[in-house]
């Protein structure tokens, strides 16, 4: 059998050995290869003739033989001049081309820069700590039935920990409420100021291991005793203007006077750690005497979190397995198991799991959206410039023939794109520049757009131009440079000489696929959005107040009376929560006589007795609670029947029921179901007892005639009975419209980028319009001459861009439908996808694409048949 | 000295084109001076070293007739100039000048 030396290689070869060497080089390599297959064997051989071949890959074989004719020296001043007074005049003389050109480049630039900045400031987050690799934060795995996850530990975790093991260097606690109001006595009355970022009770150890210094004071001193506490210079700013904060008081929630012993630094914008006022750890028992005690061991309140820096050489695994006795022996009984594992701290931003502020995987995807973005801009670049590029034959003539040489043409209209890259690269910044308040409001980002101090940025912009105007030149550059002098100056070249039609066409299905795809996923996005908001959740949320309810349990009563008694006040109830809200109080509940715990869960809603009456709840059986400011009975829902397993509602009445450990008393009503979560959970088992101990809000239900002078009565009583509170009053469907926080901003992102992927699906179009219409110009003279309509020449184009859209509609809708039902399975009340957002999306791209084309198109058809077939 | 410097393995090469005479090239130079000096040559260095000495005057080349035996591509075959020839002898001289003032040169025979 003959053998064959490897193809690959002899391409490579081919590829890059100079011309004039190749005949030899590649002989011998030939007749060695066979003399190899004769001695070691053809596998070998192969294996030889690789190596061989490598060996022949340096400069000595490369370069190529100086050419034998003399070279103009190109880059002389004032050919640089030539070409860019040539390149500003053929951008001038074309505007709708170069303004087409410039709008898309600098859109995709725009998109391209701000998602630049967005996901360099997400990657920068908390990296200013050393030894960051050694710093893990204990998070927690509940086992129950099914498996969930806290980014907290029971706060006594941290303590033992420190005192039982040497694993770790530092351990500190950090535990953060948010929303806290702080007042400061001032010369006249209080000052008082709502932090919605909160107080963080904070042992020493903590700045022990995170890198935030002091300003004022040394951590030795500080945060040691109780009722002490340091704050940022920002807030010692705000608090006590230009005095020095040092020994001033400041009072937390009403409840703790703390001293001011230390001033940090104000904190990095890019770090999670968002509180500014932190209080010694001990202070912790006096304002929450549970969590602050020894043995919490009962349950965990998700404000705690205990960081740990691990010496060197502990590896996490060795650690996590120490953890399991501890639950052995603080919670032997519990059917909830903990499992207490170390999440690394570089993870900590990225892990939605634990409360990560941003998926690393939304990152990769806005990314992946800006490259596109960029490559579609430079695609379309392209394709318009191909089209044009018969228009400079001449030109390329002339210089031709006057000596320039195919490197220089090229080089020359390189010049020309990186003038427009250039442009569009300044236009692009200013435009980030304008968007970046709004891109900083919809992420809750504080990113700047800083040219001086920002290295990276100030590489990245030269960097995108240059490789924009690589990427997008390179090719027209080729063809223009390409063009045969003497066909050019005859003016014989054709279009069939630049470039094939199929690209074309495939690039405008792959970008009106994705506008398509983006299309669908805007309506349904919309429509859950809708749905969420409008259907019928149960309870009546129009019109409802909620206001907090910051005193006694009598006093509340007394608020309560004077409310109601207020003109256009129609109800008032104490509640926990609304029927509806995020808050998670929930407990296993004892059921009649059943020895164990049920295996699911209960949410507690502590109300009064108007609640039902407020919200408009519809009772199943039974009657409504007595008044009562204890636990004395209950109201459950139809879903803790199912649950139960009970075949009537009314069977439950009557039956004894023991929630939150303390909580007893027999179940008097059953309520029918209503959505007491967002529609991304099921409806949940709830209990409703009185307990006015747990009350959090006035639920103050208000006609709406005179809605403003209501209000304002509202808000005059609730603060005189509050004169060291601060009002603050939300409505509940606002309120259950921001559950929805995270879809609102995806159908905000989504419809911008819909909207720059048609727009630049049209520039795509408009490019290959113009590139049929050239072409085709001989066609229609001669369709026109022999008596064609206007209408059957229009149709030519019509057809060439109706069969594109739907090639790209067959391919974006199942990809659409498939991505967008994943998206809904996020929610346990969805829309079901319906066919005629199919139809509407595809009805919108044509009608988009005809309204594009359609200038162009009847141009080429109104061309007088004599001129068109006269030239030539 | 003022003839030009003549690397150790260029010496080689220029020796096996002069004893191949008219007839080498390449691969045959390769195999010549694998068997003769029991080394590993690559065929890279035999070719950088063919057009080193081309480039300083030691040998000339031409294309020669195509053959099958590689495709039809045509060989390169080298031969010593006058340059070359002369270089070879003036390193030979000045070798055996060495060798005859050497005082024993037997013993050094005798110790292998």
């Amino acid at each position: 059998m003959h053998h064959k030396p490897p193809r690959l290689a002899d391409r490579f070869l081919q590829f890059f050995c100079a011309p004039h060497l190749l005949e030899e080089v590649q002989g011998d390599l030939h007749e060695e290869f066979e003399y190899q297959v004769e001695r070691v064997g053809a596998r070998r051989a192969r294996w030889r003739y690789w190596r061989d071949v490598l060996g022949f890959f340096q400069p000595r074989y490369i370069k190529r033989k100086p050419s034998q004719y003399p070279q103009t020296y190109s880059y002389s001043l004032i050919m640089i001049r030539n070409y860019f007074k040539i390149a500003l005049r053929s951008l001038q003389r074309n505007k709708v081309y170069t303004s087409i050109n410039l709008l898309g480049l600098s859109l995709g630039m725009t998109c391209g820069l701000l998602i630049f900045l967005l996901v360099k400031y997400h990657l920068s987050f908390d990296n200013f700590h050393a030894h960051s690799d050694r710093i893990y934060r204990i998070v927690t795995e509940q086992h129950r039935d099914n498996i969930s996850y806290v980014s907290a530990v029971p706060s006594p975790l941290g303590k033992v920990f420190r005192n039982d093991y040497t694993f770790a260097e530092k351990v500190g606690r950090i535990c953060t409420f948010e929303d806290m109001l702080i007042s400061i006595k001032a010369e006249k009355g209080l000052n008082k100021f709502k932090e919605p970022q909160g107080v963080a009770f904070t042992e020493p150890e903590y700045f022990a291991i995170f890198n935030f210094p002091l300003s004022v004071g040394s951590f030795q001193n500080v945060l040691n005793e109780p009722n002490t506490g340091i704050i940022t210079e920002r807030v010692a700013r705000k608090y006590f203007g230009n005095a020095n904060p040092i020994n001033q008081i400041f009072r937390v929630d009403n409840k703790l006077d703390i001293r001011v012993t230390g001033v940090l630094k104000d904190l990095p914008t890019n770090s999670d750690q968002k509180a500014e006022i932190f209080v010694s750890y001990p202070t912790l028992k006096s304002y929450n005497d549970w969590l602050g005690s020894d043995d919490a061991w009962g349950g965990i309140q998700s404000s705690m979190k205990c960081f740990v820096r691990l010496r060197p050489g502990v590896s996490p695994s060795e650690v996590e397995k120490v953890f399991p006795a501890y639950v052995k022996r603080y919670r032997p009984t519990s059917k909830n198991v903990h499992h207490y594992k170390l999440q690394p701290f570089n993870d900590v931003h990225f892990n939605a799991q634990y409360g990560g502020a941003m998926n690393k995987q939304t990152l990769w995807i806005l990314s992946l959206i800006g490259l596109f973005l960029i490559i579609t801009a430079c695609v379309n670049f392209i394709n318009l410039a191909t089209a044009q590029a018969l228009n400079r034959s001449k030109e390329v003539g002339v210089r031709k023939v006057l000596g320039s040489l195919r490197g220089q043409l090229f080089w020359q209209f390189i010049a020309q794109t990186g003038l427009i890259a250039t442009i569009a690269g300044g236009i692009a910044l200013g435009l980030a520049a304008l968007a970046l308040p709004y891109v900083n409001q919809w992420f809750a980002t504080e990113i700047s757009l800083n040219l001086l101090s920002d290295w990276r940025l100030v590489m990245f912009i030269p960097a995108l131009i240059l490789i924009v105007t690589f990427f997008a030149g390179s090719y027209p550059g080729l063809i223009l440079a390409g063009f045969q002098p003497i066909l050019a100056l005859k003016g014989k070249l054709s279009q069939q000489n630049i470039g094939g039609f199929n690209t074309r066409r495939a690039l405008i299905v792959v970008q009106f696929s994705i506008s398509q795809v983006l299309i669908i996923g805007m309506i349904v996005i919309a429509r859950q959005i809708y749905y969420a908001q409008k259907a019928d959740l149960g309870f009546n949320k129009d019109a409802i107040m909620l206001l907090p309810i910051a005193s006694t349990p009598q006093q509340a009563k007394t608020v309560k009376a004077q409310l109601q008694s207020l003109a256009g006040v129609e109800q008032v109830s104490l509640c926990y929560s609304a029927p509806a809200s995020n808050g998670h109080w929930q407990t296993a509940p004892h059921y009649d006589n059943h020895s164990e715990e049920e295996s699911f869960r209960v949410s507690v809603r502590a109300a009064d007795n108007d609640y039902l009456s407020t919200f408009d709840l519809q009772l199943a059986a039974g009657r409504n609670l007595y008044p009562s400011d204890t636990v004395k009975e209950f109201l459950v829902n139809e879903t803790f029947a199912k649950k139960l397993n009970v075949a009537s509602p009314s069977d439950l009445l009557g039956k004894n029921l023991r929630v939150n450990g303390n909580m007893t008393g027999p179940i008097v009503g059953v309520v029918k179901d209503f959505h007491d979560h967002s529609f991304h959970e099921d409806i949940n088992p709830v209990c409703i007892p009185s307990a006015s101990d747990f009350y959090n809000n006035y639920a103050v239900k208000i006609s709406t005639a005179n809605v403003p002078a209501t209000m304002a009565a509202v808000e005059k009583t609730w603060s005189k009975m509050h004169p060291d509170q601060i009002y603050e009053y939300t409505f509940l469907d606002e309120h259950i419209a921001s559950f929805y926080e995270t879809e609102a901003l995806m159908l905000k992102l989504i419809q911008l980028f819909s909207l720059i992927a048609v727009f630049i699906g049209c520039l795509g179009l408009y490019g290959l319009i113009s590139f049929m219409a050239a072409q085709k110009t001989k066609e229609i003279g001669i369709r026109k001459v022999l008596g064609s309509s206007l209408a059957q020449i229009l149709w030519i184009f019509g057809k060439e861009f109706a069969r594109l859209i739907v090639v790209a509609f067959l391919v974006a809708a199942p990809i659409a439908w498939w991505f967008m039902n994943q998206w809904l399975q996020d929610f346990k009340f969805h829309i079901t996808i319906q066919p005629w957002i199919f139809v509407v999306t595809i009805a919108i791209t044509l009608l988009v694409a005809t309204l594009t084309v359609i200038y162009e198109a009847t141009k080429a058809a109104l061309v007088n048949p004599v001129k068109s077939l006269k030239s030539e | 000295m003022k003839r030009t410097y003549l690397g150790e393995f260029e010496e080689i090469v220029l020796l096996a084109v002069a004893v191949l005479n008219g007839q080498a090239y390449g691969v045959l130079l390769m195999h010549e001076i694998i068997e003769q000096t029991d080394r590993s040559v690559r065929l890279n260095q035999v070719h950088s070293a063919l057009q080193r000495l081309e480039e300083k005057g030691m040998v000339r080349s031409e294309m020669g007739e195509p053959t099958n035996e590689r495709g039809g591509r045509r060989k390169r075959l080298f031969s010593v100039t006058a340059f070359g020839q002369r270089t070879l002898q003036e390193i030979q001289e000045v070798r055996a000048g060495f060798w005859e003032r050497m005082a024993n040169p037997l013993k050094l025979t005798m110790s292998i």
